[in-house]
């Protein structure tokens, strides 16, 4: 592995200095600064159009920023980094907002296709998938195709996804933004046991149920960040 | 271990199954992409048969009489065309090494309507022997007999003829008064004159077509061919399929209308995958950006789209040779081609479809699979 130098243990999980990210005349962030630690719960609140999903996005190295520094997990992001492939595959895991799950494959093949590339043979990827789709009370959906689920469904399919490789940072935009009560309380306690395994959390959330639990909401606004204890 | 299927819902998924998964999503787009494949092939499979069986039966004629070598015209436009006086073979059998020359002429003429072109042998009785005649029926011919011919016994069969009866060529009867074999396939399909009798047909007095050298046991075959090139500049000696270019461009230009056709049939058939694959890119970027923003490699994603091109077009490729298995049957049954075109099988023709199939898949399909690979995620997860 090798997305840029590695930094030492002792870092916090994911540290953002000084980033800014631009969309043609758009000024999106502006030199926003972000420090969370191992093992944190922090959730990015905001208005719509503030910037907090592309802050995501960057950490999940799905875009550059154009100016500053990222650091996530020990991998340094940006536009020269190696290994970009590895790194979203094994140490970050992301759950879109709106899903993004294949429509070709079913609820399970959707998982196992985050772990293709890993060590895990077929027989272990179905033994995972099953496993988180059991967590996520989705064992009787496992065979349905995206079309035939709920949105709520599809939210959880696509968390099972994104934890599928036990990542270390687990990015999440608006994950109980579609979900019912049951469903929100399921996502909420498997976050909660993520947590309290050292797994890092960062979610962009509108909802206070989410909200409630986190150790830290981080208020973005015009780009730029504010942060506050809950 | 890699599992070729996958179910809806019972079983993991691999990554062959996932390319099977998006080809039988959209079968009839398969199925025309497999079809411009299957065409190209069967032009590859049936042209490459046709010259290599051209080839065949061409250079079999080197092998009559079991003989060392050929002796032709240097530089004609076809070796039936070839004229070698006699006095000449005469002089080939006095060079130093040359165990055997014998002198044949060779001539087409037109039988009856299924039969439009028969390729007639000119010999002296004497050297039917050496020539690799056998004659299974009858007796020979005489070596001044204007009326009599001998059958190659296939194309005795092929008319209905046999010893005894009388058979009609170019208006002149002849009695049929043996029937042959040879040791070259198609030697079993001619028929035979004594030389001057077809010398006389042909206003060909004192020529013959094609010398063919047996050289002493002990001698230098090598030796015998470069005294007969440097003493008669006119002549050229044959001795394998690369030497008969220089006598026949007959050959040369089938081999180069063969690899002319085959590219041809391969632009065809990358523009039928190039489409296809292009197609599938563009309706499907959001897909491959999920792929890339789950951490798929780039490798990963140009095989995801490689193997979907490899397959379906090596399905076509089967297909394909068997439409041009099919399409060489046609060939060999038309009339223009009858006696002239005995289909060989090589298994290189086959082989070099399927590397056709790899090839055209490659070619047709790296291009989206690049551009699939190179997609920025989130730009392509963005994309409706």
């Amino acid at each position: 592995m090798n997305s840029g130098p590695q930094i030492g243990s002792d870092t916090p999980a994911i540290v953002a200095r000084h980033v800014t990210k631009r969309y043609g005349r758009l000024s999106v962030l502006n030199d926003i600064d972000l420090e969370i630690a191992h093992g944190e719960f922090a959730v990015l609140v905001g208005p719509s159009g503030s910037g907090k999903s592309t802050v995501l996005h960057l950490l999940a190295a799905l875009e550059s920023p154009d100016d500053g520094e990222i650091v996530v997990a020990g991998h340094r992001l940006g536009h020269h980094a190696h290994g970009l492939s590895r790194y979203r595959r094994n140490d970050v895991g992301i759950v879109f907002q709106l899903h993004n799950l294949i429509p070709r494959l079913t609820a399970r093949e959707n998982v196992e296709a985050a772990m293709f590339g890993t060590h895990r043979g077929h027989r272990q990827r179905m033994a995972r998938a099953d496993e988180l789709l059991e967590r996520l009370d989705l064992s009787d959906r496992s065979g349905e195709h995206p079309a035939t689920l709920s949105g709520g469904e599809r939210q959880r399919v696509a968390v099972a996804r994104a934890l599928a490789n036990e990542p270390r940072v687990l990015l999440a935009d608006e994950p109980t933004g579609s979900l019912d009560e049951v469903s929100a309380d399921i996502v909420l306690q498997i976050f909660a046991d993520l947590v309290a395994g050292g797994t890092t959390v960062l979610a962009v959330s509108h909802d206070e149920r989410l909200n409630r639990r986190a150790d830290r909401l981080i208020t973005v606004i015009d780009g730029r960040t504010e942060t506050g204890d809950v | 271990m890699v599992r070729f299927a996958t179910t809806e819902s019972g079983l993991s998924v691999t990554f062959v199954g996932l390319i099977l998964r998006q080809i039988r999503s959209r079968p009839l787009r398969a199925g025309l992409t497999a079809l411009a494949v299957a065409i190209g092939v069967t032009a590859v499979v049936a042209l490459g048969v046709l010259t290599v069986s051209l080839k065949t039966t061409a250079t079999e004629l080197l092998k009559v009489g079991n003989a060392d070598f050929t002796v032709s015209q240097r530089n004609t436009n076809d070796l039936i065309n070839s004229t070698i006086s006699v006095s000449d073979i005469a002089a080939i059998n006095r060079i130093p090494g040359v165990g055997r020359a014998i002198g044949a002429l060779i001539s087409t003429d037109s039988y009856d309507s299924n039969n439009p072109l028969v390729i007639e042998v000119g010999l002296a009785p004497v050297d039917q022997a050496p020539f690799g005649v056998h004659i299974l029926d009858g007796v020979s011919y005489t070596g001044g007999a204007t009326d009599q011919v001998m059958l190659g016994y296939a194309f005795a069969k092929n008319v209905g003829k046999q010893v005894g009866d009388t058979i009609v060529i170019d208006k002149h009867s002849y009695h049929v008064v043996g029937l042959y074999s040879t040791n070259v396939s198609f030697g079993n399909s001619t028929v035979m004159f004594p030389l001057s009798t077809l010398q006389g047909l042909n206003r060909l007095s004192g020529q013959v077509s094609l010398g063919f050298v047996k050289v002493d046991s002990g001698a230098s075959i090598r030796q015998v061919r470069r005294s007969i090139d440097n003493n008669f500049r006119q002549l050229t000696t044959i001795q394998s399929a690369s030497d008969y270019g220089r006598a026949d461009r007959n050959l040369t230009l089938i081999s180069a209308a063969n690899t002319g056709g085959s590219i041809l049939a391969a632009m065809i058939a990358i523009t039928g995958v190039l489409n296809t694959s292009l197609l599938s890119f563009f309706e499907r970027m959001r897909e491959f950006g999920i792929y890339r923003s789950i951490g798929w490699t780039r490798r990963r994603v140009v095989g995801l789209v490689l193997g979907e091109a490899l397959i379906v077009s090596m399905f076509g490729a089967i297909v394909g040779i068997a439409m041009g298995w099919a399409a060489i049957n046609v060939l060999q049954h038309l009339r223009q081609l009858r006696g002239i075109f005995v289909p060989t099988y090589d298994s290189a023709v086959f082989l070099r479809s399927l590397a056709f199939g790899v090839l055209v898949a490659f070619l047709g399909a790296l291009y989206p699979a690049l551009r699939a690979a190179f997609l920025a995620p989130l730009k392509a997860v963005r994309r409706e």
